[in-house]
């Protein structure tokens, strides 16, 4: 089954009108970059200086306080959005693929961007970064994209997000949006990487993708645990007892992901790969437009 | 502790493999998860901390080992050397004899023993054996000494109950053969002691006496016999004797019938300890079964009814072969049951039961039998000499039937006839010269007696001893026909003249054939309750017995199927009653030191490897259950 079908489009295609008409292409409470430049948005005031055009005198503040002072006006960036997509082997896991599920997303967000008139960009990364796809713009790039993102492979090994964020923030390009999908299973952590973004004052937004068996395993018994990723093998007798710690174990993951995010204020998504994808990117919508 | 089956041990190998497979451990299932983050934080905190942790892994291992040592133990069989060296060797002997049929118990004195004998059976210790002998008219051993013990229930089961006397002090000595020289034996007695000796046989070291039954009161028939009346030819005279063995007096009826018809009912008062005994005088030609029957049923039925037999008296035809004796007429008329008829020529084939022949001797005595008065001349029997001129007579056989009540040497006797017997000849009274005056003969076609007296010129006819002498020679060639047979009581054994039956007439069609008829075809006993067993053919006197039931015992030809139509008459018939006061009277006796329990068992009577396995069934559902709850790996 093809991972970009004829209904998947359709459902950007909605997705994508949703977000212009309902949350006035405010996609996940970005901020806007802002320039002092030609656009028509009242910005700011400065003294006039002569040559200055006369066009541009704010004749209210002059009757009022007798002063000349010019208006100096917004001219809006468009916005970049950079998708860190984990590729790692940690993201085959699951009755349906995390790997596929977080592709989907990311080419849904994607090309919501690209309708947006924004700047995308998609780093594929397990231990390293694994692939780029470079900044580009206008929804006629959205299959190119979704080619990009069908051909990827989930083989990475383990996950290493601070080392991936250190090869990110240190390329030459302007700071935007850095969407981080992946399930966080950084056995270094996750918040070092997130917290190099912030610090290289990327916006993070995190979405992290994690598949019902991986909340509530049904193991139990003399078992080998199989690591995709590490491909340690560890033998272990799985009881009852041993399932509740689990449980308790991952539920605190869960929650260590979203306190973080709101200590730091970032965007946080956590879903599992049983919520349709359109189902997921709405209710991003609606959590933005909430906020806002 | 020793070791019955030491090769078992071998199966101790077993440990090697137990203990390889738990170092490999069994292939585990592989599964595949994301990431081991999580799980490693749970088993990396479980690291064993203390001692017990460590064992824990072990334990596993142990209990294994341990479930191996005890089925490898059971095999081996242990047993102490006690249990050989105290190994006992019981006999139990069960009285089974009349009284413990009494209803006191329950369902009977014998049921409660056979459950007491149950008891003692399960008892028994793994190496102990015990053997079954019963006690009740004759000892009889069930079961043979074992150990085991399906074998000793369904032969304690087996022991029928019986109207018998009881034989314990037989069935003891029997059980003393039985153990003869073992160490560590012992009698278990179980009885209602209703047998002479049981005082001192309780007392003995190697007998365990228990009782069964209460104190109950009883009445019962003791005795009941029938006799021909001396006066009445077709009379009898019935004994009857009604025992009341209890504390209270009472009253009840005492009925007798002949063949289901009432003959008598006499209301009976009697009080305690006491006891009536009366003789009833009646009438009957025809014959039959005689019974006696107590209308107040107690604890014990056997003596509530009593049987005798009467056997038929029918009419005998009688021909006088003479030219006019009106002694000899008369005196035959006289005879009750005899049909006489005269005449002056003997009968070559008679059909009278018994031919007179008075002075008129054929050359050949017809068949049949004959009695012969003053014989006139010689026969296939005897020659005839001069005659004897005034004969004393100076022997007379006193113990023959025929001389009984007969004394001939008081009798005037003028003359008589010499008689020389050509063969073997019973002489019954005997001259001085020493010719038989009268003599019998036996021969195959009947009997034959002669009595060479002249009686015109004798006062024999006139002499009460003449009508005697030819009352007991109809007797006597009636054989055991009309005899009364006493009823005997049970565990009697008796003997039994078997009545010869006449060759057949037809023409064999081979000389073969004809030798080869029996005279005797084979017979069957048959007991009061329908059972049958075969008695020894071709025999004219047969031993039975002892028999064990009340009722009417008979004597069939093989193949007569009781209550058919065609059933021919038994040959013989025996009235068998209980008759015995000491059976008769249920009250235990007073001061026998009985003993409440006997063979005290040990290890539950179950040997050691029984609770050994008892054990590794335990262990193995202990192990089941910690491993369930994870207690052990």
């Amino acid at each position: 089954m093809p991972l970009f079908d004829s209904d998947f489009l359709k459902k950007l295609e909605y997705l994508s009108l949703v977000s212009r008409r309902v949350f006035r292409g405010s996609l996940l409470a970005q901020r806007r970059t802002m320039q002092l430049g030609g656009g028509i948005e009242f910005a700011d005031h400065r003294e006039y200086t002569p040559g200055d055009d006369f066009r541009y005198l704010d004749w209210n503040v002059y009757a009022r306080h007798d002063e000349l002072l010019l208006k100096r006006f917004q001219e809006e960036e468009d916005l970049h959005v950079y998708f860190l997509l984990d590729c790692s082997r940690s993201m085959q896991f699951g009755t349906l693929p995390k790997f596929d599920f977080a592709r989907r997303v990311t080419a849904a967000l994607a090309y919501i961007a690209l309708a947006d008139l924004d700047r995308v960009a998609i780093v594929a990364f397990a231990g390293d970064i694994v692939a780029d796809f470079p900044l580009t713009r206008g929804k006629a790039r959205i299959l190119s994209l979704m080619k990009f993102l069908e051909a990827l492979p989930a083989q990475g090994s383990q996950t290493d997000l601070s080392r991936v964020v250190t090869g990110f923030v240190h390329r030459t390009q302007r700071r935007g949006l850095a969407i981080v999908v992946s399930d966080l299973y950084d056995p270094g952590g996750y918040e070092r990487g997130l917290d190099l973004l912030r610090h290289h004052r990327y916006e993070p937004h995190v979405v992290q993708i994690y598949d019902r068996r991986e909340a509530e395993p049904n193991l139990l018994g003399d078992l080998e645990l199989f690591d995709v990723e590490t491909e340690n093998v560890r033998k272990v007798t799985v009881t009852e007892r041993n399932l509740r710690q689990y449980r308790q174990i991952f539920d605190r993951f869960q929650e260590s992901i979203r306190t973080y995010c709101n200590t730091y204020g970032l965007g946080c998504t956590r879903t599992s790969t049983e919520i349709p994808f359109d189902a997921l990117i709405l209710k991003m919508m609606r959590s933005a437009g909430a906020v806002k | 502790m020793n070791l019955a089956n030491p090769a078992a041990l071998v199966w101790a190998g077993l440990a090697i493999p137990i203990v390889i497979f738990y170092i490999l451990k069994i292939r585990q299932r592989r599964v595949p998860v994301s990431t081991t983050l999580f799980w490693r934080q749970i088993f990396e905190e479980k690291q064993p901390r203390s001692l017990w942790e460590y064992l824990r892994h072990l334990l596993s291992l142990f209990v294994q080992l341990a479930l191996l040592g005890l089925l490898i133990f059971a095999l081996t069989e242990p047993f102490f050397r006690s249990e050989v060296l105290e190994s006992r060797r019981v006999v139990l002997v069960v009285d089974n004899s009349a009284s413990m049929n009494a209803t006191d118990g329950a369902p009977t004195r014998l049921a409660l023993a056979k459950r007491e004998g149950e008891r003692i059976i399960e008892g028994l210790r793994f190496r102990d054996e015990m053997a079954i002998i019963s006690a009740g008219t004759e000892p009889q051993v069930h079961c043979g000494l074992t150990g085991h013990q399906r074998s000793l229930r369904a032969a304690l089961e087996a022991i029928a109950p019986s109207d018998g006397p009881t034989k314990v002090k037989e069935a003891v000595d029997l059980a003393r053969r039985l153990l003869a020289d073992t160490k560590n034996r012992k009698i278990v007695l179980l009885t209602d002691g209703g047998f002479p000796d049981a005082a001192t046989l309780v007392k003995a070291d190697d007998v365990d006496a228990i009782s069964v039954g209460k104190k109950t009161g009883n009445v019962g028939i003791t005795r009941f016999q029938v006799r021909r009346s001396l006066i009445d030819p077709i009379g009898y005279e019935v004994l009857a004797e009604v025992a009341n063995m209890s504390d209270d007096p009472v009253e009840c009826r005492l009925e007798l019938d002949l063949d289901g018809d009432v003959v008598d009912v006499v209301p009976l008062k009697l009080e305690a300890e006491g006891k009536l005994s009366r003789v009833f005088e009646k009438t009957s030609a025809a014959g039959g079964r005689l019974s006696a029957r107590l209308s107040r049923p107690d604890a014990l039925l056997a003596d509530n009814q009593a049987w005798a037999l009467l056997p038929r008296r029918d009419v005998r035809p009688v021909t006088l072969v003479t030219d006019g004796d009106l002694f000899l007429e008369k005196v035959y008329q006289a005879i009750p049951l005899v049909k006489l008829s005269v005449v002056r020529e003997p009968v070559a084939s008679p059909s009278a039961f018994l031919t007179v022949l008075h002075r008129k001797v054929p050359a050949r005595l017809p068949n049949g039998p004959v009695m012969v008065i003053d014989p006139g001349g010689a026969c296939d029997l005897w020659d005839v000499g001069e005659k004897l001129q005034n004969p004393i007579v100076t022997k007379q056989d006193k113990d023959s039937p025929l001389m009984a009540h007969v004394r001939l040497d008081n009798v005037m006797m003028p003359e008589a006839r010499q008689l020389k017997p050509k063969g073997k000849a019973h002489v019954l009274a005997t001259a001085l010269s020493g010719d038989p005056l009268l003599c019998a003969f036996e021969r195959p076609e009947g009997k034959v007696l002669v009595l060479t007296v002249d009686l015109d010129k004798s006062d024999l006819p006139l002499q009460t001893t003449f009508p005697i002498l030819v009352t007991n020679a109809m007797s006597w060639f009636s054989g055991s026909q009309g005899e009364l047979r006493e009823a005997l009581a049970t565990g009697a054994v008796t003997e039994v003249e078997l009545a010869a039956r006449p060759a057949p007439e037809k023409k064999a069609a081979t000389s073969s054939e004809a030798l080869s008829t029996p005279a005797r075809s084979l017979l069957i006993l048959r007991s009061p309750d329908g059972k049958t067993r075969p008695l020894p053919s071709g025999l004219a006197k047969v031993t039975i017995g002892p028999l064990d039931q009340c009722g009417v015992w008979s004597i069939v030809r093989a193949g007569a199927k009781a209550g058919s139509k065609t059933e021919p008459a038994p040959e013989v018939e025996i009235a068998c009653n209980l008759a015995n006061r000491a059976e008769s009277d249920l009250r235990l006796p007073d001061g026998l030191e009985w003993k409440s329990t006997s063979v005290a068992a040990g290890y539950g009577g179950r040997p050691i490897w029984f609770y050994l396995l008892a054990a590794a069934w335990g262990l193995a559902g202990l192990e089941w259950y910690l491993y369930q709850r994870r207690w052990i790996s």
